[in-house]
Parts: structure tokens; sequence; C-alpha cells
């Protein structure tokens, strides 16, 4: 590392985030790709405390900034790579142009080892048997697999890389205990995704579902059917946010436990295209 | 005959354009008498966003729809301005510090200047602008590489452009300059990149700068005991202050000290970090200090705008100053003397168990940060940040956007910062944000800080309030709200999402027999009024 390059420093700062940016300073052509080795990512881990853990958390998990976690997974090194030394225009994400492509790949290698349970647990049951019991249980209905299914509960596709068997285990037995807190539809913070919601209008209908996005004076949830329903606050008798509770029915009493245990297993064969 | 038509025509043609008004300094004393403009950052020298304007009420705020929008051509990050309105022309601010006019009526633009930036330093800060000053025939503009420059209001040609301090060093403005006769005042950001805090005076005519009033003494000046060992850095003076034209004072917070999250280099109080200035503007000396947060280690700046106010407290008519600080406590000084009168919280907080006689903090023991992290609140962003407050001399209200929201505040393994550069090892927070933390918008009778009423919001926000003698109180939200409450009442009066998330303080003014409100989400400046 020459030493007279500008050291791309922390931002950890007075009003709001922001750190050392020095804008317009030639960006190193050198494509982007995560480091992964154990070196690479304590070097990122400490990079990226100096220089972006003020907007999004010393763990990555948002605070005025997004959430960071599961990030390089959903865009790849390239687009994560271009955002992070060119920044997003009229937002407050500057460009750090001053970090090389290989403290970038660091940066990127550190933000892949987060919000992850995919651990090193190997899954003790049958893919493809896994499957079958995927597509007799109705578990279709409300996920989407490679394009295919209901939108009602998370996509699947990639579930793999980011949950291990005991997280999708307990998911599968006492659904809405784990619940991902992702920044997601809501623009910044962790909030709670897939949230259980019951409203009560004034006329005394009710109305359950997971909550979509909300505001200050609207929330809009989705019911086990995968209808949408938009109320003003003001308007209801009562909403009551109830963390813990899903639309999801647990699988305990329907499934053997060899049932599960490949249920699992192809759950998290999971791994998806990028 | 056909003269007096040419003439005729012509009167109606300068009626019809927009005129570029003088704004001498004694106009802007007397800004209250004129509801119709918004002279300065604050609306007028008290800072109090209270707009006199009254065609806005509680029975007609829902029929407001859009009037205009403008969005500047490319802004390179958040917006946060906050226009100033002149006769009809407004001048605002886009980042990083781009200044326009535009026709208050249409939003046409007028003109539009920007400096050329080169490899800007912005340590712990975000590259934005907050707004402009106004004074005589002028516009005066601070930049995000540390230069003030003064614009002429009809062209938007450079009169003047000095360079206030290094930028390579991380000194940067985001904020409005202050104008008072023939005076222009500006503080930079940078604790963040351990530079000396300072407040800046600079001849209004020439640029000539008149004084500095450094905010943390060089090594072995008075004070400096303060700092045990270290030398004193930070303290900067990086958002807009308050004047009181007859006790000819200035009133300029000021922001933490550096390092910050951890404070064992620096034993000591640390003056006159966190703390408020009352400054003599002609002798450049400041004439007394009030430190709301001694040897601070949370990243809580008090560099939140003051408010000046006048009531009666114990019988007594006292000239006072309104402060709601990002420590979570808000304050009551006499303005005249700096002598504290009430103090209380306006969040929840968990790092004092209250204010002493003097409002000194009593500190809650092991609040400080820690390797593993101290959960603490507020959070690291504050129970407020650097938004505006505002306070409605009828209802006697200050209008506060608290932020409800706590942090592990995870101690820095450094003590000691180099200039102009950020250390690895700092430390910082894992907030508890999303569904563990709201804000609210709330309303406190400013002689004691009691709460009246509280709106609560989705998130904490940051939009700062606008108080109207219509009996309204304007904010947004971070989800893209911009919504009118009852200023008594606090009841909800009118709302729209306008698709993304209010950064800015809104304003009012007038044009044309209308009364029209301002704000910005995402990069789009909007303005509403009555159909």
């Amino acid at each position: 590392m020459s030493a007279i390059r500008p050291l791309c420093v922390a931002a950890l700062g007075l009003f709001v985030c922001v750190p050392a940016v020095l804008s317009q300073i030639p960006r190193d052509p050198t494509p982007v790709v995560s480091k992964t080795s154990p070196e690479d990512v304590a070097t990122g881990k400490k990079l990226y405390e100096a220089t972006c853990s003020r907007c999004h958390g010393l763990d990555a998990g948002g605070s005025d900034g997004p959430s960071l976690q599961g990030a390089p997974e959903r865009l790849g090194d390239e687009a994560m790579g271009g955002i992070i030394r060119g920044g997003i225009p009229g937002t407050g994400m500057n460009g750090f142009g001053s970090l090389s492509a290989e403290e970038t790949g660091q940066v990127i290698g550190y933000l892949r080892t987060l919000g992850h349970t995919a651990d090193t647990e190997i899954a003790k049951g049958d893919v493809t048997k896994g499957k079958s019991v995927y597509e007799a249980s109705g578990c279709a209905g409300c996920h989407i697999i490679s394009g295919e299914g209901g939108g009602v509960g998370p996509e699947l596709t990639r579930v793999g890389a980011m949950r291990g068997p005991s997280y999708l285990r307990t998911a599968l037995l006492t659904p809405g205990t784990n619940l991902p807190q992702e920044a997601g539809a809501m623009e910044r913070g962790r909030f709670t995704q897939f949230l259980f919601v019951h409203v009560v209008t004034k006329d005394g209908h009710s109305v359950d579902g997971t909550r979509v996005s909300e505001d200050s004076f609207t929330i809009e949830i989705k019911d086990a059917t995968g209808h949408f329903h938009a109320f003003n606050k003001l308007d209801v008798q009562r909403i009551e946010k109830i963390p813990g509770k899903s639309v999801m029915p647990s699988f305990k009493d329907t499934l053997s436990a060899p049932q599960l245990d490949d249920l699992v297993a192809y759950l998290a064969s999971l791994k998806g295209a990028q | 005959m056909r003269a007096i038509r040419f003439v005729l025509a012509l009167l109606a043609l300068a009626a019809a354009l927009p005129a570029f008004g003088q704004v001498p300094y004694q106009r802007v004393v007397k800004s209250d008498s004129e509801p119709a403009n918004w002279l300065t950052y604050g609306g007028n020298y008290y800072d109090q966003r209270f707009s006199g304007l009254k065609q806005l009420t509680p029975q007609n705020v829902a029929g407001l729809k859009l009037a205009w929008a403008y969005q500047p051509t490319r802004p390179a990050g958040n917006v946060e301005t906050s226009p100033i309105v002149v006769d009809g022309i407004m001048y605002v601010t886009d980042p990083p510090s781009t200044v326009t006019a535009l026709d208050a009526h249409t939003g046409n633009k007028l003109w539009t200047w920007s400096p050329i930036l080169k490899n800007v330093v912005a340590i712990g800060l975000f590259q934005t602008n907050r707004g402009v000053a106004v004074l005589d025939h002028r516009v005066y503009v601070a930049t995000i590489d540390a230069h003030l420059v003064a614009l002429d209001a009809t062209t938007g040609a450079v009169i003047w452009n000095i360079v206030v301090a290094d930028n390579k060093m991380g000194y940067a403005i985001t904020a409005a300059p202050l104008a008072i006769d023939g005076k222009i005042l500006i503080g930079t950001g940078g604790s963040e990149a351990a530079v000396r805090g300072f407040l800046d005076c600079y001849d209004a005519a020439t640029g000539k700068r008149l004084w500095r009033i450094w905010t943390v003494p060089a090594p072995g000046e008075p004070d400096a005991e303060t700092w045990g060992d270290s030398v004193p850095a930070g303290g900067t003076t990086w958002n807009a202050g308050a004047y009181d034209p007859k006790l000819n004072l200035i009133y300029w917070g000021t922001g933490n000290p550096a390092p910050d999250w951890n404070g064992d280099g620096r034993p000591g109080d640390n003056l006159y970090t966190c703390a408020l200035l009352a400054i003599d503007p002609e002798a450049g000396k400041i004439k007394w200090f009030f430190q709301f947060s001694p040897h601070e280690t949370h990243d809580w700046d008090s560099s939140e705008p003051p408010v000046l106010f006048d009531d009666v407290v114990q019988g007594k008519p006292r000239k006072l100053l309104g402060f709601a600080n990002r420590n979570g406590f808000y304050y009551v000084l006499d303005r005249a003397t700096g002598e504290f009168i009430a103090g209380a919280p306006y969040v929840k907080e968990t790092w004092a168990k209250g204010l002493d006689a003097k409002g000194r903090p009593i500190p809650i023991p092991n609040s400080d940060p820690s390797p593993e992290g101290t959960l603490v609140y507020p959070s690291i962003t504050g129970a407020i940040n650097w938004t505006s407050n505002s306070y409605s001399p009828i209802t006697k209200l200050f209008y506060v956007d608290a932020r409800e929201m706590g942090s592990y505040f995870v101690k820095g393994t450094t003590t000691k910062w180099e200039m102009g550069k950020f250390p690895m090892g700092a430390g910082g927070e894992r907030a508890l944000s999303g569904d563990d933390a709201y804000g609210a918008i709330r309303a406190l009778e400013a002689t004691t800080g009691k709460m009246k009423w509280e709106f609560r919001l989705h998130s904490p926000s940051w939009v700062g309030t606008l108080a109207t003698a219509g009996g309204l109180v304007f904010s947004g939200t971070d989800e893209g709200n911009f919504f009118a409450l009852d200023a008594v009442t606090g009841k909800p009066l009118w709302d729209i999402n306008l698709g993304s998330s209010l950064r800015s303080n809104p304003v009012t003014f007038s044009a044309g027999g209308r009364q029209y409100v301002f704000v910005t989400a995402g990069t789009t400046y909007f303005v509403f009024g009555l159909p």
C-alpha cells in the first residue's frame, strides 16, 4: 500500500454518518472480487468499521443507512463494488473512491460473513425426499423458489445460502420466532420483516396478515391468501403488532421426524443463482 | 395614447416579473412584520421558525394541493436545504454547495451557481448544504470545501470568495451563514477529523475576516487544564446560530470533543465543547457560556439551533433561550446572563439522573461506551440531530422533532486522533433501530420543558418543525409523510406521502397573496398551497 495514497478513513461523525469521503480521486480500475480469507475478512472488518459503520451500524444491521447483511449475496461483487466506490447519487451514500479494489473486496468479504446462520452444520436429511415433502406440504402456495410459487412468505430460492439447518428447523416448528430484521422495503433501520399484524376496524371487522409497509399514517398488510389490505391508522379501532406470531402454520404435528429432516436438507440445499 | 398603453404594459410586465429585493439589516431585524418573507435560516434572528401567516388554518389545511415542484439537476447527496424567500424570490441550495434562485410563485429557475470542487475531504458529515443568508443585495453561502462566498442576488455572480479553513485538514461547511449588521458569521464541521473548532466573523462587503473565536484552547492557554495533557480538538460550530439585536449577542452551539467515544486521553470538562456560546459580535469575545455535556463521550454535539423567546418566569419577564439538546434534555437559559432556569428530559435518557441546580448533568455510573457496548438512550444520532425546532409566541410551546432510540455504545481503542484523518478503531454504535425505535413531534411548555402533547412517528425523523400563527405545526417523516398538526392539541389535520424521505426543515411564505409551505423529499423540492 502506497504511503501517499490518502487513507480512506472512518465515518463516526457528527450529525449523521458519513465517513471520510475523498471524492473525485481516480478509482482503481481493477474489478472488485470478494476477498474471503480470514486475513482479508479481518482487514475488511477494520475497514468496514472505520468507513461504513457510522451509517450502517457496527454489525452492518442498519442504522441511518440500510442493513448491509446479505447485500453482497443479493447484489454480487461488481454491483457492491460500484456502490461502495461510486456512491448512490441523490442519497447520503457517498462514494469511497480512495478504497482500492482489493480493500473494497475485503469489505465485501467481511460483509459476506454477516447475517448468516448458514454455518458449518450439515443437514442430515435427504434433499430429494425433502423436495417431495416441500411439494406435498403445500409450501409452494406461499413461497417462491426459482420463480415458482406464491409470494405470501419469504422467497426461498437462496435460503440455504443465508440460513443454516437449525434456523430452518426452528422456522418450520415455531414460525415467527426468528423473523429476519432488515432494512428491506423500509428505507432505514432494522425493521422486523413478516411481522404479524392484527387490525380491528372501527366497525369491528378484523384482518390478520404480515406487514408489507408502514409509515406514521398508514399500514399495509398481506393476508394468508396473498391479498393486500391498506389501513389509515387514524381510521381503525386498533392495530396490534405481535412479534413471534406468524401466518405460517407450524409443521410440528404434520410432519414426521424424518420428513422434517428431509425438508430441512432440501431447504438448506437451495443456494440459488445470483 | 399608445405611449400610455406602452407604459401600462411595462408596469404590468414589471409586476409580473419577480423582484429581487433589497434586504438591509433593519429589515431582517423587523422580519416578523413581513411574514410573507422568510429572511433568515430560522425565519427570524430568534431562530423560532415561526411564521405570522394565517391563511392556512386547522379548518382549511386539509385542502392543501401541490403548487409546484423543483428538481435540482444533479444533487450529489442528501438534500437538507432550508430556503430563504424575499419578495417572491426563493434562494435555495442543493448538495454539495449549489445555490439557485427560483421564482417563488412558479418554481422557475432564475439563476444557479456552483463552486468548483476538487478532492473534497468530508469526515464525519454528509456532503450537503442547509441554506444561505441574505443581506442587502447579496446572497451568502458556505461551501463543503470550507469557502465563504458572496453572490449578487440578481445574477448569482460571485462578488467575493474566501477560504474559511483548510478542507484538507477536515474542515468542511454544511451550515447556513448568519448575516447581521455588516457582518457574516460562519462555523465549520470537522470534529471527527480532530480539527480545532472556531466561529468566524467576516466583513459583509469585502469578505475580510474581522475576528475568530476558537472554541477549544491551544495547549497552555486558559482552559487547557480541562483537557488533561491532550491537545484540545473538536468543538466545531457546524450548525446555525441565533442573534438578539437588542442585547447584541450571538448564540452558537459547539460540537463534541475529539476523540469521541473514548475520553480517557482528555480528562476534564473539555471546554468549550458541547456548549452554548454567547458572543459579542463587535468585540469578538465570549460573554458567557453554558456547557450542556461536560467531558462528552457519546457524540452528542450541542450544535442544535438555539431558539430565543421572551416570557414570564416566576412573575418576572425574562429574555430566554430554549435548547433541545442531543443528550435528551431540554434547557431554558436566561439569554442575557447564561443563568440556568429549567431543564428536563424530553425523551427517554439513561445516562444522567438529572440536572443539578446549575444545569450540570448528574451522570449515571457506567453509562460511558465500553469495549463490549453499553446500552444507552438516546442513540449516537441523539434525541434530535441537526434539524431545527420551532416556538410559537401564541401557544408559548416549543415544538421538537424527538428521536426515541437507544444504542450500544462501543468504546474506541484510540485516545488520539490525527487531524484530517479518521483513525481506525474509533468506536461507534450498534443502534436499536427499526421496530425498537420511534419518533415523535412533541410540544413542550417553553419555560419548563413539560410535555403538553405528542404525535408519534413510525421512526425517528430528520425534518424539524415549523409553527404558524394560523395554528399549525408542519413536519415530516423518514417514510415520506409531510403533515400538519394542530398547534394547540397535536391532532393530525393533513398528510401526504411524497415518496421519499424528508430531510429538511419546512418553511412557509406568501407570494401573490397565497400562503405556501415548502419542504423537500428525496431530491425533489415541493411547494403546497390552497387551490
